[in-house]
């Protein structure tokens, strides 16, 4: 299969931190893949390397069929990178950074005199791109920082925390942005702690943590492995035995904890909420909110990483 | 939000890309504040030092004295070159790591080479373009105030002289910015030497002597005299003197210079011209100017490569 990125046992050190550790990554193109993980989880280090701005200690990446080694110009030629909170040379204006960055491409004057005014509008810029960037608001640099991703019509978009810093109406002219030109045949590869944007529009998810994939496979299949539905139940006190009483109910097929929530798997569309609260009541555990919903790409990403950190389910 | 166009594409030149980096060099640079104030500057005392003796011929009465020569030995002083250097290259690559403003531009298809040769070439435009600026200036201005000036061809000369002199300091500017990546500590450090050797070289030449060790560091050099005709000349053999000296060679490419130490204890009060101990060494002119060119390449080169490979090498955290 051809895959748009492809990493194998990649590693990066920083002195005695192993910040990324034998990860083993593989986009498949014309897809949208969400990149997902905690804090220090080790996705930037990933992104930085995938770009060539960072040196792995071992392992070996591929973008786009092509080795990537640091300093490799040409490698970057089809990639477009928005990097987390984008910072862009505050002495030039929108336009002209896009024009610059244009020229880095080899884009003739025709080509950025058709493509810039399109991606200022895209963007939600038209009418500033003429302000120094030195003016432009944080949500604003983000949407020039949007717009240079996709500059040069890449093959692969790398967004990194594409929707830090914009408004609510911003966050979803990105999204669908992003629907528009994974349409049209390019990879997008984003990573993002805004778990309801990924469920919304990524078709594949790679989750990691402490630099190593937990999980990676289509977004449906990710979500089936869970079951049909999840309650929370977050008590006042959460003891083993509120745990036990509720592991013995038969429709109940895995339960962990985060602090004093508890999270029960179940295995049906059945409101089961009056029968789960009489165990827990019985057991001496005190409610204080609980719910059922169906279950989400928050619950998988909530149980893998519980139980990386070594809260096993119960 | 519109559709995207179809990829664009064919692999862009070596030269359309370098290019790139000297027009987002460059377009920073004209906008920099501190280089427009040392614009400013240099301008100011160049018109100062045409405009004063007219100023005060006026005040005292006595006529302008005519100096054919004033265009070809009056070029910009050890400071000038360290402001230039300064303005225009103090955070050509450490502002870019401070405002995380690398991580864009390096993952545009562009080498960190093409990148180091963008912004070393824009900023001796930069520099190039202000000194044809500022020596025409000069040059037409001297004419007025000092009457028709001779040799007008070596100007040029002068102006390369000056250029080469502060390529110094732009390389070891260009060298820390890179390995510290910090502007703060960058012009601290290049501040530190340039005043180290500003003070030092003046006092190793009155208590040592015109050492042979002043002509390898950057700076005035050491200090000496050449008769030519019925005048005396004084010479400074240091790199900061380049330009005149290579026009003082072209000139009398047979001179002499000769080294005296400064008598300490035979100086006394009412003197006008300090004992010396008597000649020390004497040096072709020849040998001063190309010397000194040597030099000031010798240290360009190795700063600059220090300054590529710490940018090469450097991994990128911001």
């Amino acid at each position: 299969m051809d895959y748009a990125i492809e990493t194998d046992n990649l590693t990066k050190n920083f002195g005695s931190l192993t910040a990324v550790n034998k990860l083993n990554l593989k986009v498949q193109k014309n897809t949208i893949h969400g990149f997902l993980g905690p804090n220090g989880a080790g996705k930037t280090t990933t992104i930085k390397i995938l770009v060539g701005l960072l040196k792995p200690t071992s392992g070996s990446v591929k973008v786009l069929g092509q080795e990537v080694h640091v300093d490799q110009a040409d490698s970057r030629l089809n990639i477009g990178y928005m990097p987390e909170l984008p910072r862009f040379p505050k002495h030039l204006k929108g336009a002209e950074l896009l024009d610059v960055y244009g020229r880095m491409y080899g884009m003739t004057q025709q080509e950025r005199a058709e493509q810039i005014p399109k991606l200022i509008e895209s963007v939600g810029l038209k009418g500033r791109e003429n302000d120094l960037i030195g003016k432009y608001s944080k949500g604003m640099q983000q949407r020039i920082g949007i717009a240079q991703a996709l500059l040069n019509n890449p093959e692969l978009v790398i967004l990194d925390e594409p929707s830090i810093g914009l408004d609510p109406v911003g966050m979803v002219e990105v999204r669908e942005l992003m629907k528009t030109i994974s349409k049209e045949g390019v990879t997008v590869f984003l990573s993002s702690h805004l778990l309801f944007e990924v469920e919304q529009i990524c078709d594949h998810v790679t989750i990691i943590n402490k630099g190593s994939v937990l999980a990676s496979d289509t977004l449906q299949n990710i979500s089936g492995a869970l079951g049909p539905a999840m309650m929370h139940i977050e008590l006042a006190n959460l003891s083993n035995e509120v745990i036990a009483a509720v592991k013995k109910l038969p429709f109940v097929s895995g339960t962990w904890k985060t602090g004093s929530t508890l999270y029960i798997q179940v295995t049906t569309y059945d409101d089961v909420r009056a029968q789960v609260s009489k165990e827990v009541t019985g057991a001496g555990g005190v409610i204080v909110g609980m719910s059922q919903k169906t279950s989400n790409l928050e619950d998988i990403f909530i149980q893998l990483v519980s139980k990386d950190k070594g809260e096993k389910p119960q | 939000m519109t559709a995207m166009q179809q990829a664009t594409g064919t692999r862009p030149s070596w030269f359309t890309r370098f290019w790139a980096i000297v027009r987002y060099e460059m377009l920073w640079n004209i906008r920099k504040k501190k280089f427009i104030g040392v614009i400013i500057v240099a301008f100011v005392f160049a018109t100062l030092g045409l405009v004063l003796p007219s100023i005060l011929s006026s005040t005292t009465g006595t006529a302008i004295t005519a100096d054919p020569n004033f265009a070809i030995t009056y070029g910009a002083t050890s400071f000038g070159f360290f402001l230039f250097a300064l303005a225009t290259a103090m955070n050509s690559i450490s502002s870019e790591f401070e405002s995380g403003t690398i991580v864009p531009l390096l993952t545009k298809p562009v080498s960190r080479t093409m990148v180091f040769l963008g912004k070393l070439f824009a900023a001796f435009v930069i520099i190039l373009v202000s000194y044809v600026i500022l020596f025409t200036y000069t040059t037409v201005g001297s004419i007025f105030v000092y009457g028709p000036q001779n040799n007008l061809q070596l100007v040029p000369l002068v102006l390369l002289g000056n250029l080469i002199s502060t390529f110094i300091w732009v390389s070891i500017l260009l060298a820390m910015g890179s390995l510290t990546k910090n502007t703060i500590i960058t012009v601290l450090v290049a501040l530190g030497l340039f005043l180290s050797l500003f003070i030092a070289i003046p006092i190793v030449s009155v208590f040592a002597g015109p050492s042979q060790s002043l002509n390898y560091l950057p700076g005035s050099g050491a200090g000496g005299s050449m008769l030519v005709g019925n005048t005396t000349m004084t010479i400074n053999t240091g790199t900061d003197n380049l330009g005149v000296n290579l026009v003082n060679y072209v000139l009398y490419p047979s001179g002499n210079v000769t080294f005296s130490k400064i008598d300490l204890s035979a100086i006394q009060a009412g003197q006008t011209t300090l004992p010396t101990t008597g000649v020390l060494y004497t040096e072709p002119i020849s040998l001063i100017a190309l010397r000194a060119l040597g030099v000031a390449f010798a240290y360009i080169f190795v700063f600059l490569f220090i300054a590529w490979i710490a940018l090469k090498r450097s991994e990128i955290m911001e």
